[in-house]
């Protein structure tokens, strides 16, 4: 029973990820091409999740959306993660004044809710790809860098690290081979939980019309437009947001798994 | 604090959301009092303000507490309103206004021709953007009935363009907040409360020369979110609101206890070609974009009751109106002349608008030129960022609904279009030398009839795309009698009344 | 205990500075200025040299860092561009209704949230508890502008009972304050169900119910007790995320707080609106955190506040 529930996550996220690179494929949608013969058709045969205010397929837009959102929530993950851990390691390792100005800076940039500031760099900036992932990575490395530093205070104390740098082993070797392995774990655990917030936060920004620019198709920008239809057509922002939510669930439950496996640590 | 105060605090409150039901809006019984709900805040009191007296906001509370030289009527011709009459000398350039007389500011004290002129000279000594359409401009007043206006060129638009002068005491000088935190005028109302934060009560001023109105009272509220205006109309907590699109009138009109009403506005969607950039520099090449696009069908879906297909440059409530040949859509001989124009279909077009609203026109606009294989990418920016570019030129095509204060073609055609204005990269002399003939023409029908030729010559040329002539919608509870929907979104409520309360 | 406070105090200091710097640093590369957007594309270019003047904005950078931060210390933010009046004094007309509706999200959070983790605690293992765990997982998940809309959905438009939008009566603040509370009351039941569990299978737990306590007296009498304690520290440590989420939310509902406040700010480049209402809500999460931290070395001793690294 435990075993069987416990690889739905899995299953459900193979089957997001499917949808995310093979949808696209099987299915055309040109955000641009309107049909206004077609517009706010109720779910059925000829647009099984309807169509927008514009005539646009819904569905369509729920499997282009879930390329979008897979999509900024790796880059941003692996922006942040490749930022945080290499900023942790280091601070972790050398301790010293690194380390205090790393915590500082951490200090600042949790002064601010995470989705304000991402609401304020991402408002200030033209609608784009590039600046999204960058509003959310400026929160995002925070928890990787508070994660990796930890695992590196504790382990740059373990004998065989001392026996490497008494054998005057370089310290970028000690580091990249003895220290950054042991990051490895509590790294993917958080990513996963990281992915799941950074997919919010996208939508969260593009529903609140800061985020993707127009040509993009998001499920936030789908939910935003359907919202002033609520009253004749429910469909364009109630299924969107069911295939956002399905995915943090999911995400949610196998992060949950990951971390009972490589531990709590300072995941918080 | 101890964890049973603590438990106790969050009981009490959830005991005092629990407590609470659904409450209903509306007025005082007896009282006929009417609550506004309207689109664009309420910052500054102050019409002739530098920054910001243009404003929508400003200008809806302006002009029920303040008088004006003249005033406009829903058919976009001008009444007086502190003027009787008024007559140009045979050049234009003197205007000469006779005044009503014994108008008194709401404190009692009488308004005189020196108060207007001294309003006029406040107006153009702050320099805001309104004072801009009268630089160089001196008001006099020979009597106290009368003032004369001196133009530096001849200006037959000056009484359309004085529609957005208010009159204030002549001791108002300067910025003065201090006055318009209570200030005093000679319109219907005068203000009883203000708070910047977005609501304004206004009351009747006894010494109105109309007669005091009806209403005890007018409350302006700001609610920039349409669904917090509709909520608020439905329960009872605003009695109008406006500025409501297509798609959710059918919900209002459902409701039997609200009306809902359009009026033909001064604004036009209008698409320009920015005539600078080579690829659009051959009107034939605009022209067959235009064709492109099958702008019937797209009113038809998405602006069934406010949208209808433009037929000129400019609405016909604006003085010098004349009807144009309408574009056919035909996008084989759009496709054939822009093939034959050499036009490069591989050059992807930047279409800049600045409000979400205005989204689905600009994307149904794409894809049909995407049709006949265009390439538009429609960029939706934020309105700082539009405005920079739309000035820099920074785009290809540039969607606005142009609407006009003035209800006079001399503030658009006259000041958009000339070589001089830069505004879309077009230049053309003989169309410069029609629009200065007509701004000097004081016989409105000439005026009309020379504005009917520039406009031909910028239709014709396709200057810019002109799809659709803008209604605004109206809804208001039916306990409202004696409104009139007004064609620029500044509604006035002198002549409204409360029936059954 | 004090040193650590005046400490903590002085790293508030340097933090609220960098906040501030942050701020200043972000709004001043946005592209597109305060003074054409105020004047409209009719201005004339002298024209907006002059606004420009006015609002100080055609200093150098540097100048204008170092006036700023002068004017911060003395917490003055100058006066707003759109509104024309301080801008603290705007954001502080707002803040009412923010702190309304978090206060209310708060109560219905606690409340709810120590229920549902009452009862699935309680019967740990339980159908009961398995289903409550599952639903506080999909509490957590649903993105809050989507379940705004699906309530408004449901109680507005479908069954009539409540307002969709706006503010001004208490039926207004029913949806936007439940839609802010769902993530929230999924934390504090999992954290109540967790220490509750706990509880239970403590020694003491069952000498009570040997001395003839009901089950409910025991849940009520010593489980709820012991499960305030992180519930009240999380209070204070969600109270940043409890105010992102309010600046989501406000703006589904046209809740008309600080978070609707700073969303049109950034795009009418109000540059001191967005200053002082960042600083004011950097200032508020960092005293929540402080008193969460205070507050929870004060009920458990087992905890004692580290200085920071």
């Amino acid at each position: 029973m435990k075993t069987w529930l416990s690889r739905i996550p899995y299953v459900v996220l193979t089957f997001y990820a499917a949808v995310a690179v093979i949808g696209p494929l099987l299915i055309d949608y040109n955000p641009v091409r309107t049909d206004l013969g077609h517009r706010l058709l109720k779910p059925g045969a000829t647009a099984w999740f309807g169509t927008d205010g514009l005539g646009r397929d819904v569905f369509a837009q729920v499997v282009y959306g879930a390329r979008t959102s897979v999509l900024i929530g790796v880059s941003t993950v692996v922006v942040s993660a490749v930022v945080g851990t290499s900023i942790g390691t280091v601070a972790g390792y050398f301790r010293g004044w690194l380390d205090t100005v790393l915590s500082r800076g951490i200090d600042i940039l949790l002064a601010f809710p995470a989705i304000l500031l991402a609401i304020v760099i991402a408002g200030s900036f033209q609608r784009s790809v590039v600046v999204v992932v960058g509003a959310l990575s400026a929160t995002a490395w925070i928890s990787f860098a508070r994660v990796t530093r930890g695992t590196a205070l504790s382990v740059r104390e373990r004998a065989w690290v001392d026996a490497a740098r008494v054998l005057g082993v370089r310290r970028r070797f000690i580091l990249v081979r003895h220290v950054l392995p042991f990051t490895a774990g509590p790294v993917v655990a958080l990513a996963t939980l990281e992915f799941a917030l950074v997919v919010l936060a996208e939508a969260g920004l593009s529903f609140l019309g800061i985020g993707l620019p127009n040509s993009a198709v998001s499920w936030g920008q789908t939910i935003a437009n359907g919202k002033q239809y609520l009253a004749t057509a429910w469909w364009i922002s109630a299924l969107p947001g069911i295939a956002l939510s399905l995915l943090i669930v999911n995400i949610g439950i196998l992060g949950d798994q990951l971390t009972a496996r490589f531990g709590r640590g300072q995941l918080r | 604090m101890t964890r049973s105060r603590l438990l106790g605090l969050v009981l009490a409150t959830a005991l005092a959301l629990t407590g609470c039901g659904a409450t209903s809006g509306g007025s005082d019984s007896g009282k006929s009092e009417i609550t506004v709900a309207g689109t664009y805040p309420i910052q500054n009191l102050d019409p002739a303000s530098p920054a910001g007296g243009g404003n929508t906001g400003t200008n809806l509370v302006a002009q029920e507490i303040f008088s004006r030289l003249v005033r406009p009527k829903q058919d976009g011709s001008v009444e007086g309103d502190l003027a009787t009459d008024w007559k140009s000398n045979s050049t234009a350039t003197e205007w000469t206004f006779n005044l009503r007389s014994g108008t008194k500011f709401s404190h009692g004290s009488a308004l005189t021709a020196n108060d207007v002129a001294a309003s006029f000279k406040r107006l153009l000594d702050l320099q805001s953007t309104n004072a801009k359409n009268f630089s160089g401009y001196t008001m006099t007043a020979p009597s106290d009935t009368q003032v004369v206006l001196k133009a530096p060129k001849p200006d037959a638009s000056i009484p359309h363009k004085l529609v957005i002068f208010y009159v204030v005491p002549a001791k108002v000088t300067g910025e003065d907040p201090d006055f318009f935190k209570s200030p005093v005028g000679s319109g219907p109302f005068k203000l009883q409360k203000f708070d910047p934060s977005g609501t304004v009560d206004l009351v009747p001023n006894p010494n109105y020369y109309g007669g005091a109105p009806k209403l005890d009272k007018v409350t302006f509220k700001t609610m920039p979110e349409l669904a917090a205006r509709m909520t608020a109309l439905r329960t009872g907590e605003a009695d109008l609101i406006w500025g409501i699109p297509d798609d959710q009138l059918p919900q209002l009109q459902s409701e039997s206890n609200l009306s809902v009403e359009t009026v033909q506005s001064t604004a036009v969607f209008t698409m320009w070609f920015n005539s600078g950039e080579p690829a659009l520099r051959d009107a034939k090449v605009r022209r067959a974009l235009w064709q492109a696009v099958d702008f019937p069908t797209i009113i038809k879906q998405l602006y069934p009751q406010t949208g209808t297909l433009a037929d000129s440059p400019i609405s016909p409530v604006t003085l010098g109106y004349v009807k144009q040949e309408p574009v056919k859509y035909d996008p084989a001989a759009a496709k054939a002349a822009l093939t034959a124009a050499g036009f490069d279909f591989s050059k992807k077009l930047r279409l800049q608008f600045a409000n979400a609203e205005f989204r689905p026109f600009n994307q149904a606009v794409v894809s049909d030129l995407q049709k006949i294989g265009v390439q538009v990418d429609p960029l939706e920016k934020e309105q700082a960022v539009f405005t920079k570019d739309l000035l820099a030129m920074n785009w290809d095509v540039n969607f606005q609904q142009l609407s006009n204060p003035t209800y006079d073609a001399a503030n658009t055609l006259g000041r958009l279009y000339t070589c001089e204005a830069k505004r879309n990269g077009y230049c053309n002399p003989s169309l410069d030398k029609l629009l200065a003939a007509a701004v000097a023409t004081p016989d409105e029908a000439e005026r009309t009839r020379l504005y009917g030729e520039a406009g031909k010559i910028i239709w014709d040329d396709a200057v810019g795309m002109f799809p659709m002539a803008v209604k605004y919608a109206y809804a208001f509870n039916k306990r409202l009698t004696g409104f009139t929907p007004d064609p620029n979104g500044l509604p006035d409520f002198a002549k409204v009344q409360v029936s059954g309360s | 205990m004090t040193r650590v406070v005046v400490k903590r105090l002085l790293v508030g200091v340097l933090v609220m500075w960098g906040a501030a710097s942050l701020i200043f640093v972000i709004v001043r590369a946005a592209p597109g200025d305060p003074a054409t957007l105020l004047l409209g594309p009719d201005a004339a270019p002298d024209q907006i040299r002059e606004l420009t003047a006015k609002l100080g904005l055609d200093r150098p950078l540097p100048v204008q860092y170092v006036s700023y931060l002068g004017d911060v210390v003395r917490l003055r933010f100058g006066d707003s561009y759109l509104f024309n009046r301080p801008a603290m004094a705007e954001v502080f007309e707002r803040m009412p209704a923010t702190a309304e509706l978090m206060l209310a999200s708060t109560a219905i959070a606690v409340i709810a949230g120590l229920t549902l983790g009452l009862i699935a605690g309680g019967r740990p293992g339980k159908v009961v508890d398995r289903v409550v765990s599952a639903g506080t997982i999909a509490l957590q998940s649903f993105p809050t502008f989507w379940s705004g809309i699906m309530l408004i959905l449901i109680f507005a438009l479908a069954l009539r009972l409540l307002p969709s939008a706006g503010s001004g009566t208490p039926a207004h603040l029913v949806l936007p304050a439940i839609t802010l509370a769902l993530p929230f009351t999924a934390t504090v039941a999992r954290l109540t169900r967790t220490s509750v569990a706990e509880t239970m299978r403590e020694q003491y737990i069952n000498t009570a119910r040997s001395k003839g306590l009901t089950e409910r007296q025991v849940l009520l009498g010593h489980a709820l007790r012991n499960s305030l304690i992180p519930v009240v520290t999380i209070i204070g440590l969600h109270m940043g995320g409890l105010m992102g989420g309010a600046v989501v939310v406000e703006n589904v509902f046209a809740w008309p707080g600080v978070g609707t406040l700073v969303v049109d700010a950034v795009a009418n480049r109000d540059y001191t609106v967005v200053q002082a209402a960042t600083f004011l809500v950097a200032g508020i999460v960092m005293i929540f955190n402080l008193a969460a931290d205070l507050v929870y070395s004060q009920l458990d001793p087992r905890i004692r506040l580290e200085s920071a690294a």
